[in-house]
């Protein structure tokens, strides 16, 4: 394998991985406040149509990243305010969510699928990414960049801030928290809020970053990849940068094999295809035998909260 | 003037059948309202959605087929949880069962015999309750959360089907397109009344959710299932093993998904194709929950689930509604119905406000 | 009333004689024909789904009055759902329907005999009954002009093909392709990838990607949407086709050619015949001689000479002087699987499940 092409390959991986390293740090960041939003996928798709219109509309790609992540943060409250405010089931507003973003999108998207929009361009100047080499640190879009803050900021976040700390609380014992005087609900608003956001900026990944143009459900999937992720890096956001690129490369490792030949082209498709799901498997029992009986998903994850009155 | 929500100390039996009713008829005036404010015909389209499905025999027919997967599915998804165990896997284990029933059918392809259909009922339960013993063996061995694992089960399924009727089991004769054969006559589930379309199935789906109800509100085995699920350690006292309870539920929900996917791969489908999972395991979840994870109930949920999935489509032929349009619809339905969970639990009050501060 | 009456008599008269759909001029319709399409997708997809609604439009703005405003339902999945739909569609007074897509079949013969005054039209199937027709389009004939482009103005000589599955439709055109393009370089090389899906376009880019990284400066598709042409606009490789219609404000430079699905004479045939009353149930199959494939225009890249040999292509297939598929042709082993001067039936070439020379197979 030539530098070249493994740095094409490195190129494209980092393509793949960005949308879903996105949305599972917001994902992993609402987990951890002890609540299971199964709604990516359907937030993902409201930031995706709402980035290609405003870019559609206006040409200004960082208006439509904030306005995707406005959009997903809109979509969000709604699953806040039912799982949050009326205490209802978490697992069925989070598909329900999902139903309601497909459908609305599609909606809001009727008429636009024969337009193009343009790909957002790369952050840095382009002779800094002249040389392949360079070209692999200094040619993405901010998107990619955004990505790679992301880890480090939520990392702080979770292991340093006080702030991360109560929210930490809120998932482990949220009877404790509340009765110290945290509010949990706020604080799980707040988290819930924020995983609405980064999914809206995954969901805009694709007109802006992917394939500049409008097609339904265009997210295919990759919302329940970021919440298999959030699982398979076990609530931590430094693995969950590593099982993203590792899913990135096992989806991009696919294609590049069967177009260009060589023995992992002999792999069938279905099991490409299964791999993140069985790996993301394998390392949950993984860290159950390390850790004996305990894992480390946040004890209250997916429970309402529920204090006597 | 101010409201508060004042915890009821029992779930209000009045409120548990009043909100699904109140839910779809807040979806009806609330989509009325927002689809004809953006340029719909917002009447049209309740009426077609929510009424039209219910005007004739053929309609009806139409909706027990629809929701008889969903039913038999949503109530052994009613029993996990009740003991707090979360199997969304569902839709897994109802592919794992419509895999095992194939595998028979194709097994004994050609041949005949009374014994053919039920060997294949009995496979697909055997293969949801196989699949489901996964995350139970994970959750009871190694407490692996059993909503994760049940849920990347279901997508490696789904490549299992890909493979399997693109591979070894493709039809010889079937132009080379990825599917099983047809299967031969007693391998496929009869229909009941001469002349419909409504296979045996149907009132399957009802026999199960009646014996599940009774199991549940009558047996032993019901009142473990809701002591565990609704206070795990008094249950431990009580004598009852958490391990085994979540193996039960694990392996019920498991085996009736299995058994729709039986039934639905040797009625509706009749050869295993690309497209056998439809979402029913998911969408089983949602009917679980607007039945109140009652049995009964569930038939309820089941029925109004189908009827959304119908009018859908009749909205589509008869206004022009699009497929996107009834998609919010039904969310917008659910949203409404789970809200109205919490009036079943609490009650809202008015307070004045001299008395909160007081309270406080 | 009278309506009522004559509709009652049509279905008492097509169940009373044993062929009462041939030829039964006697019912003409007064009212307007209703017609309905059942699509796998959405009509957004620009592809597939968006061809078929185009050719449902294109039949009303053809007939006019003589039918009425075209039905068209999304989304429906291959099993039990698309026979409610189906059924749904002939119970509320649908005298055409066309189901367009290939796991539709088994259903549309079953309600078919629940309706046997309700003429279906299953594209791309095999299926056939009294009431129920089949048609398709020789998208191959398209295939054998593109790939003539292809082998003249490939510099590596390797193409890549994006599929969703390798069912005999996909597996015809890797080959008619690959076909033409070695006619004009013997060494032309087509590389097959799958993806496993109809509807994935970031997915389609990554294809697209991973081929052009790869040397493959052709990229071929038979997956809807734009998503792969764009990628070969942004990196500059030589090109690309349009699926299923002109795609070229996607890709201004990139779009060579482009296959355009042209399903609205068809439409308008099949409905005028039922207004007639001399719809009958055949199997069509037309391709760029009818018009029902098109070649849309050649891009700014392809040079005159080039455009010349494609023409000659095209024209050669439509005026029968030319099938892509006639011997001696080698398979990708290199046994010669066709004899020379035979040309592969119809029949196989519906079932076709082998790569020609030149085709790199996958898995």
């Amino acid at each position: 394998m030539s530098p070249e092409l493994i740095i094409a390959i490195i190129v494209t991986v980092v393509g793949a991985s960005t949308p879903i390293l996105i949305a599972a740090l917001g994902e992993l960041v609402v987990e951890r406040s002890g609540v299971l939003n199964l709604g990516v996928e359907g937030m993902m798709l409201v930031g995706a149509i709402t980035a290609f219109l405003v870019v559609f509309l206006t040409g200004n790609h960082y208006l439509a990243i904030l306005l995707a992540a406005a959009a997903g943060v809109a979509a969000s409250m709604i699953f806040g305010f039912l799982t949050l405010s009326l205490s209802a089931n978490q697992t069925a507003t989070g598909l329900a969510l999902t139903i309601f973003g497909t459908g609305l999108s599609a909606l809001a998207g009727q008429g636009y699928s024969a337009r193009p929009v343009t790909l957002l361009g790369p952050l840095f100047p382009a002779e800094l990414a002249l040389h392949p080499i360079w070209r692999v640190l200094f040619g993405y879009s901010a998107l990619v960049y955004f990505s790679f803050a992301l880890v480090f900021a939520v990392w702080w976040f979770l292991k340093k801030s006080r702030a991360g700390l109560i929210l930490r609380a809120v998932g482990e014992n949220d009877l404790s928290a509340h009765s110290i005087g945290y509010s949990v609900i706020g604080v799980r608003y707040a988290a819930v809020a924020f995983g609405g956001a980064m999914a809206g900026i995954a969901g805009a990944c694709f007109p802006l970053l992917l394939t500049p143009q409008w097609a339904e459900r265009m997210t295919a999937g990759r919302g329940w990849i970021a919440v298999a992720l959030v699982v398979f890096a076990s609530w931590r956001p430094f693995r969950l940068l590593a099982g993203a690129y590792l899913f990135g490369l096992v989806m991009t490792m696919e294609l590049y094999a069967k177009a260009g030949g060589g023995p992992l082209s002999a792999i069938p498709a279905e099991l490409w295809a299964a791999m993140p799901y069985i790996a993301t498997v394998v390392v949950l029992v993984l860290i159950s035998i390390r850790r004996d009986a305990s894992n480390n998903a946040p004890a209250c994850l997916g429970k309402p909260f529920l204090p006597s009155n | 003037m101010q409201f508060r929500l004042e915890k009821r100390r029992e779930p209000s039996k009045a409120m548990l059948y009043a909100t699904p009713v109140v839910a779809v008829l807040l979806t009806m005036v609330v989509g009325a309202i927002i689809f004809s404010l953006i340029g719909f015909d917002g009447i049209g389209a309740v009426r077609e959605i929510f009424f039209t499905p219910l005007t004739n025999a053929y309609k009806w027919q139409d909706l027990g087929v629809k929701a008889a997967p969903l039913i038999i599915i949503g109530v052994g998804l009613s029993i996990a949880y009740r003991a707090n165990v979360w199997n969304i896997g569902a839709e897994g284990q109802y592919v794992m069962g419509g895999l095992a029933a194939t595998w028979i059918a194709l097994l004994t392809y050609g041949m005949s015999g009374w014994w053919i259909l039920p060997l294949m009922v009995v496979a697909g339960i055997a293969g949801g309750a196989l699949y489901a013993s996964i995350p139970a063996l994970l959750r009871t061995r190694l407490n692996v959360n059993e909503i994760l694992t049940s849920l990347m089960l279901t997508y490696v399924s789904v490549q299992l089907i890909y493979y399997l009727v693109r591979a070894p089991w493709k039809d010889p004769m079937g132009m080379g397109f990825p599917q099983t054969r047809r299967f031969s006559a007693d391998a496929l589930l009869p229909n009941i009344f001469p002349g419909t379309i409504v296979h045996a199935g149907v009132p399957i789906a009802i026999v199960v959710a009646l014996v599940a109800w009774f199991v549940m509100s009558r047996s032993v085995f019901g009142y473990q299932m809701k002591v565990v699920g609704a206070a795990p350690h008094a249950a431990r006292y009580g004598g009852f093993s958490e391990n085994k309870t979540i193996w039960l539920a694990l392996l019920v929900s498991g085996a009736l998904a299995g058994l729709a996917g039986a039934l639905e791969v040797s009625g509706p489908f009749q050869r295993m194709v690309p497209g056998f999972p439809t979402n029913y395991g998911f969408t089983a979840i949602i009917v679980a929950f607007l039945g109140r994870l009652n049995p009964l109930g569930v038939i309820f949920g089941g029925i109004v689930i189908a009827i959304t999935f119908v009018g859908g489509e009749v909205a589509q032929t008869s206004i022009g509604l699009s497929n996107a349009a009834t998609g919010v619809f039904q969310a917008m339905m659910l949203f409404f119905l789970l809200a109205g969970d919490i009036l079943v639990r609490y009650r809202i009050r008015r307070v004045v406000p001299q008395t909160a501060e007081a309270r406080s | 009333m009278t309506l009522n009456r004559r509709t009652m008599l049509k279905a008492g008269a097509a169940a009373a004689a044993a062929i009462p759909l041939f030829g039964s001029k006697a019912f003409a319709q007064e009212e307007p024909l209703k017609v309905g399409f059942v699509l796998i997708g959405t009509v957004n997809d620009n592809g597939w789904n968006f061809g078929h609604s185009e050719g449902a439009k294109y039949m009303k703005a053809e007939l006019g009055d003589a039918v009425a405003e075209p039905t068209i339902v999304e989304n429906v999945p291959e099993g039990p759902d698309c026979e409610r739909v189906l059924r749904e569609l002939a119970q509320s007074g649908h005298k055409l329907i066309f189901a367009t897509s290939f796991g539709y079949g088994d259903y549309v013969i079953k309600v078919a005999q629940q309706f046997p005054d309700v003429r279906f039209e299953h594209a791309t199937g095999y299926q056939r009954s009294e009431n129920v027709g089949t048609y398709n389009a020789r998208f191959y004939e398209g295939r054998a002009v593109c790939g003539t482009v292809a082998g003249h103005l490939s510099q590596t000589g390797k193409a890549g093909y994006i599929g969703s599955f390798p069912i005999p439709e996909v597996v015809m055109g890797v080959n008619a392709f690959v076909l033409a393009a070695r006619k004009v370089n013997p060494d032309f090389t087509i590389t097959p990838v799958y993806i496993s899906t109809w509807n994935d376009p970031a997915r389609e880019a990554d294809a697209a990607r991973a081929m052009i990284d790869q040397g493959i400066d052709i990229v071929a598709q038979h997956t809807d949407g734009p998503a792969a042409l764009q990628v070969v606009e942004e990196r500059g490789a030589v090109g690309g086709f349009g699926q299923g219609a002109d795609m070229s404000a996607f890709a201004p430079n990139a779009q060579l050619t482009s296959i355009i699905d042209n399903w609205g004479p068809h439409y308008v045939l099949a409905a005028q015949a039922v207004i007639d009353g001399t719809w009958e149930s055949k199997d069509v199959w037309p391709g760029l001689k009818e018009g029902e494939v098109e070649i849309g225009p050649y891009g700014p890249k392809v040079p005159e000479d080039v455009i010349a040999a494609a023409e000659a292509v095209k024209n050669g297939q439509i005026d029968g002087s030319m099938h892509i598929f006639t011997g001696p042709i080698n398979d990708h082993t290199g046994t010669e699987r066709v004899a020379a001067g035979v040309t592969l039936t119809d029949a196989e070439l519906l079932s076709m499940d082998w790569y020609v020379e030149g085709v790199i197979p996958p898995a």
